[in-house]
């Protein structure tokens, strides 16, 4: 290729103006944030319901001893599938979801800084969750565990023989994949596309924790990534990783899954941790308090995240010396961790709080955090943590920090951003209903596993014995976790209704200080008409109380007069303005064509020991489309540069 | 607006449950695997660490909870719709309240590291028992006596007894709550656990880390007796067993309430366990419709030394069978040799032994045998 005969800029055609793409093949060629977001919210929390079913149908099992509903086989398949589903499928992908929607709005973009990207991730995601779950119908669920020690996991008859494990491998690289682009976009969009005069360190709090969160990803999914390619060539192609008696070792499974692992624990809470910090400030009418202090520790979190791992593996025989390191590393990490809790209290004192729905989940999300934190503290002890890990009490304690922590959190920031999402209010009367049922429910369920734990039951097993002491309890747990389902439902209601018949919501319903806030409600498809300038960590707030004694931290200093002159200059070029000649990156099929190409690939090599010649087939075929969704996509985006200018 | 007076209630409701819960916990007879009721020094140290800690983390609960409560009573919004002071922060108060945890978990940290290094000593005059987990049950062998068993291990009360744990499938944990807390045994990494029991009784193990189908079934038993106990059970067991007899077996009587112990027991197709006669049933053994002895060992039985399944040896010692699923007496011996698959799902032996297998005559003369070979060691109570 001596000569490019078309350059990349060329302009080939007017540009297009901006209008909304209509019909139900626009949400699969969309690549807008916001409608990427709303995919990542809806397919998630349907992930979330079928995982809290498996939840309900293991609690039946567990109700009383010597449980029949359930078979060991298919107990252990809900098991695995129920952990997955929750961490991957569900919480995670909540996180990006509200992320997606709402981080460009907070940073004053208009979308992500690859929004074709962006659309990869979301079908990469969806697509990898129905690869897993489709597992069900073709030969069985894999059932050894989310966690999926080897070398239990190899292929063996009592081992796991079927291909759920194989399952479980390519599904979750597949939304693996998703979380890395999704990582590496945010990082980029958060780095680059922030509005004139937004520093770093002006940044809204929820900004920052999808910043860390972003980077952790793209850190520990690799390892995940690692292992699981491992373990499918140990299954299917010979290789001998973690076979003891070949020369591999099984904890070489233990370490790459947990150095993933416990980072994913941050993964699944600090986006929350974000999402609380805007929520409390705003409900409470007053700044955050010790912004610098969240911020950093975040970072530090993020970090110490990563030399934690072995906390998992107390009972591996690490020796004294590795444990005191791990133990002492866990205890260090509950410092940030605390004084955020501190920090939020703080933001609350001496605030007027508007007891909303949203607030309610965000000061339930503390109250709950805080019992996770404290159960947590036994299990960085090593010797505390024999007794105790492989229990009743990990789950009582794990689900205080995803459940109590990330749910809860999660549910304050649907309340929080619904209007914003929707342009109507969801219901308040049925918001605090479900609030209390849920704490209640929440309560009831999980609390009592910490004495369940204490009295030796051990986790993952699928019957007991009766007179062990631990009828009476489970009986409660089960009759209470109908209670949660409960509260899920009138929260499902809850969205039905208020998308139907809601109350219409202003641009500004909570009277909030960040961006999102000041365009309309639902944003229109280019954000923000006129790209804002920032001044302050509290834009929207500053422009709202223009008079107010603000008592200015560090980096909140209003700019020189200099600098605000000149951005003002600018202001005044936009002031003619008009939105139809707004540039944005048009909607292509790509990105979809490239994941289900992906998608049959990875079905290809799940069955290319089986069947031979029929996977090649596959396999081919599947790169086919692949090269087909990589023209779409750079045709796409050639067209679109062409326009741009 | 529901006031936040329940909000209150709950909270208060929730932290008494937890106390009540640890209240609960301590008498604990009929908790058989209570991690509180501890007999050995392993258990006894942690729980020594854990009381402190708990305190302190009810401290923190109390504490951080009931700012948290009085925060939000004290400052909900009033009707007059004020902005309130726009304050950012306080350097003092955060750097005092980051101080404050560090503290505490500098405290829990020493605490920590002097429980391991004492928890993780390995005493030079230990007495050394080797473990090995597999799918789904535990063979234990003691290398300086020369004695192997499975499922049930004895050890002497008041001696320091160090446990080399090895996996040999998948991994497993070894854990008897009252006595030690948990070890993984991996397959291709020895590890060791040294604990010293303090009483004596029948201690509940279990495997702790899911390892299959059948992993909730996979238990044992510990046996702590006083040491001439020990040493009479080490001497008895280092002999043959007796020759079987050719007296018809006459079942003991069940006593006491019957306890369904799985989920699945097999209808048999007789009541009556009896009759079986021990030298028939070793032949029965040693044959080639149940197979047993390829995957069985017994001491004195020269066919029978296979090691897929567990050692037999004076099986009629054990209190229980199935890897301490299921009390030792005819009735569930007689269950467990008619359909061992419905009661331990995924286990080898039902890739043998299934209804039909062994007639009802066989399985008689199979309990004689086995049940036949005795010491009458006395046992502790359970615990």
């Amino acid at each position: 290729m001596a000569t490019v005969e078309r350059p990349l800029q060329r302009p080939v055609s007017v540009p297009k103006v901006v209008a909304e793409p209509t019909g139900w093949l626009s949400w699969l060629s969309t690549v807008d944030h916001k409608r990427i977001g709303i995919i990542y919210l809806v397919s998630a929390f349907v992930f979330f319901v079928i995982g809290g079913i498996e939840a309900l149908l293991m609690r039946l099992q567990l109700a009383t001893p010597n449980g029949t509903v359930l078979s060991p086989d298919v107990y252990n398949q809900l098991m695995t599938m129920h952990g997955t589903t929750m961490v991957f499928l569900a919480v995670m992908p909540l996180n990006v979801g509200l992320g997606n929607y709402i981080v460009p709005l907070m940073i004053g973009a208009r979308d992500m800084a690859f929004p074709r990207l962006n659309a990869l991730s979301i079908w990469l995601f969806i697509l990898g969750g129905l690869m897993l779950y489709s597992s069900f119908m073709l030969g069985g669920a894999p059932n050894a565990g989310w966690f999926a020690y080897a070398p239990l996991t190899e292929k063996g008859p009592t081992q796991s023989p079927t291909h759920g494990m194989d399952y479980w491998i390519l599904g979750l690289t597949l939304t693996g994949v998703a979380s890395i682009a999704g990582g590496i976009n945010f990082i980029v969009t958060i780095l680059n596309m922030r509005a004139p005069g937004m520093k770093l360190n002006r940044m809204p709090l929820f900004v920052w924790a999808t910043l860390v969160t972003s980077f952790i990803i793209i850190f520990a999914f690799p390892s995940l990534t690692v292992a699981q390619v491992f373990l499918l060539f140990d299954r299917n192609f010979g290789t001998r990783f973690f076979l003891a008696d070949q020369g591999g070792d099984p904890m070489l499974w233990l370490h790459l899954f947990w150095f993933f692992g416990h980072p994913e624990v941050y993964i699944l809470i600090l986006p929350v941790f974000g999402l609380i910090s805007e929520v409390l400030p705003t409900f409470s009418r007053k700044p955050i308090f010790g912004y610098a202090f969240i911020a950093y520790s975040s970072v530090a979190i993020g970090f110490l995240g990563f030399l934690v791992w072995a906390h998992h593996m107390f009972g591996t025989g690490l020796g004294p010396i590795v444990d005191a390191f791990f133990s002492g590393a866990s205890m260090l990490i509950a410092i940030p961790t605390g004084v955020k809790i501190f920090n939020w209290i703080g933001t609350l004192y001496g605030g007027s709080l508007q007891l909303k729905s949203a607030m309610y989940f965000a000061l339930g999300f503390i109250a709950m955090f805080v019992i996770g934190g404290i159960s947590g503290i036994t299990l960085a002890s090593p010797p505390v943590d024999l007794q105790q890990t492989d229990t009743y009490y990990v789950v009582a304690h794990f689900h205080y920090v995803l459940f109590g922590g990330s749910i809860f959190g999660l549910f304050a920031g649907a309340f929080y951003w619904f209007p914003k999402m929707t342009g109507r209010m969801l219901n308040e009367r049925l918001g605090k209903i479900q609030f209390w049922i849920l704490l209640v429910a929440f309560n009831v369920t999980f609390g009592p596993m910490h004495e369940l734990g204490t009295q030796g039951m051990p986790r993952r097993i699928y019957t007991y014995q009766p007179g062990m002491g631990w009828d009476f309890w489970n009986m409660v747990e089960t009759i209470a976790s109908f209670g949660i389902a409960i509260a899920v439902a009138i929260f499902m209601w809850n969205v039905i209704v208020s998308l139907r018949s809601g109350q219409r919501a202003t641009n500004d319903p909570w009277d909030a200080a960040t961006l999102e806030w000041s365009t309309a409600s639902p944003p229109p498809v280019y954000n923000f008409a006129k790209i804002p300038r920032v001044h302050s960590r509290r834009p929207l707030w500053d422009s709202k109380y223009p008079d107010m004694e603000v008592s200015h931290a560090q980096g909140t200093r209003p700019m020189k007069r200099k600098e605000v002159a000149a951005l003002d200059t600018e202001d005044q070029d936009q002031a003619l303005f008009d939105p139809s000649t707004i540039h944005l990156p048009s909607s292509t099929f790509g990105p979809l064509w490239v994941a289900l190409a992906i998608t049959i690939v990875f079905y290809g090599i799940l069955y290319l020991t089986d069947t031979g010649y029929l996977s090649v087939i596959a396999i081919v075929a599947g790169l086919g489309v692949f090269a087909f969704g990589v023209t779409t996509w750079l045709r796409s985006a050639d067209r679109d540069n062409a326009g741009a200018h | 607006m529901p006031s936040r007076r329940p909000f209150w209630r709950m909270l208060m409701m929730s932290g008494l449950f937890m106390a009540g819960a640890l209240v609960l916990a301590a008498c604990s007879a009929d908790r058989p695997m209570s991690t509180l009721d501890t007999q050995g020094s392993h258990a006894q140290n942690i729980l020594d660490l854990l009381v402190p800690i708990f305190w302190a983390a009810v401290a923190v609960f109390v504490v951080v909870e009931g700012i948290l409560l009085y925060t939000i009573f004290r400052f909900r919004a009033r009707k007059t719709e004020e902005i309130p002071a726009q304050f950012h922060g306080n350097t003092t108060i955060e750097i005092l309240w980051t101080i404050a945890p560090a503290l505490i978990v500098l405290v829990i940290a020493v605490l920590t590291f002097r429980t391991q290094a004492i928890n993780s000593r390995i005493p030079d005059d230990a007495m050394r028992i080797v473990a090995v987990g597999q799918q789904w049950w535990f063979s234990f062998d003691y290398p300086e006596q020369g004695v192997t068993t499975a499922n049930e291990m004895y050890v002497p009360v008041g001696r320091d007894v160090t446990i080399q744990l090895d996996g040999k499938d998948v991994i497993h944990n070894f854990w008897i709550p009252k006595l030690a807390g948990k070890t993984y045994m991996i397959p291709g990494n020895t590890n060791y656990l040294t604990f010293r029991a303090n009483s004596e009784g029948i201690y509940r193990g279990q495997c702790a880390e899911f390892c299959g189908e059948a992993h909730a079934l996979m238990k044992f038993r510990v046996v702590a007796v006083q040491p001439e106990v020990f040493d009479q059970w080490i001497a008895a067991h280092k002999t043959i067993p007796a020759p079987p007899s050719s007296a018809p077996y006459q079942a003991e009587a069940q006593s006491g309430p019957r306890i369904q112990y799985v989920p699945e027991m097999p209808v048999l197709p007789t009541t009556d366990f009896s009759g079986g006669n021990a030298e028939n049933g070793l032949s029965v053994f040693n044959g080639n419709k149940g197979l047993c002895y390829t995957c069985h060992a017994i001491a004195g039985n020269e066919k029978a030394i296979g090691k897929a399944g567990p050692n037999l040896s004076y099986f009629g010692d054990r209190t229980t069978l199935a890897a301490g699923l299921l009390p030792n007496d005819a009735e569930h011996l007689y269950a467990w040799l008619y359909d061992p698959g419905t009661i331990k799902p995924g286990n080898l032996m039902a890739g043998v032994i299934m209804p039909g297998t062994l007639t009802d005559q066989e399985i008689k003369d199979l309990i004689a045998y086995l049940d036949g070979q005795k010491t009458n060691i006395p046992l502790p109570a359970e615990r």
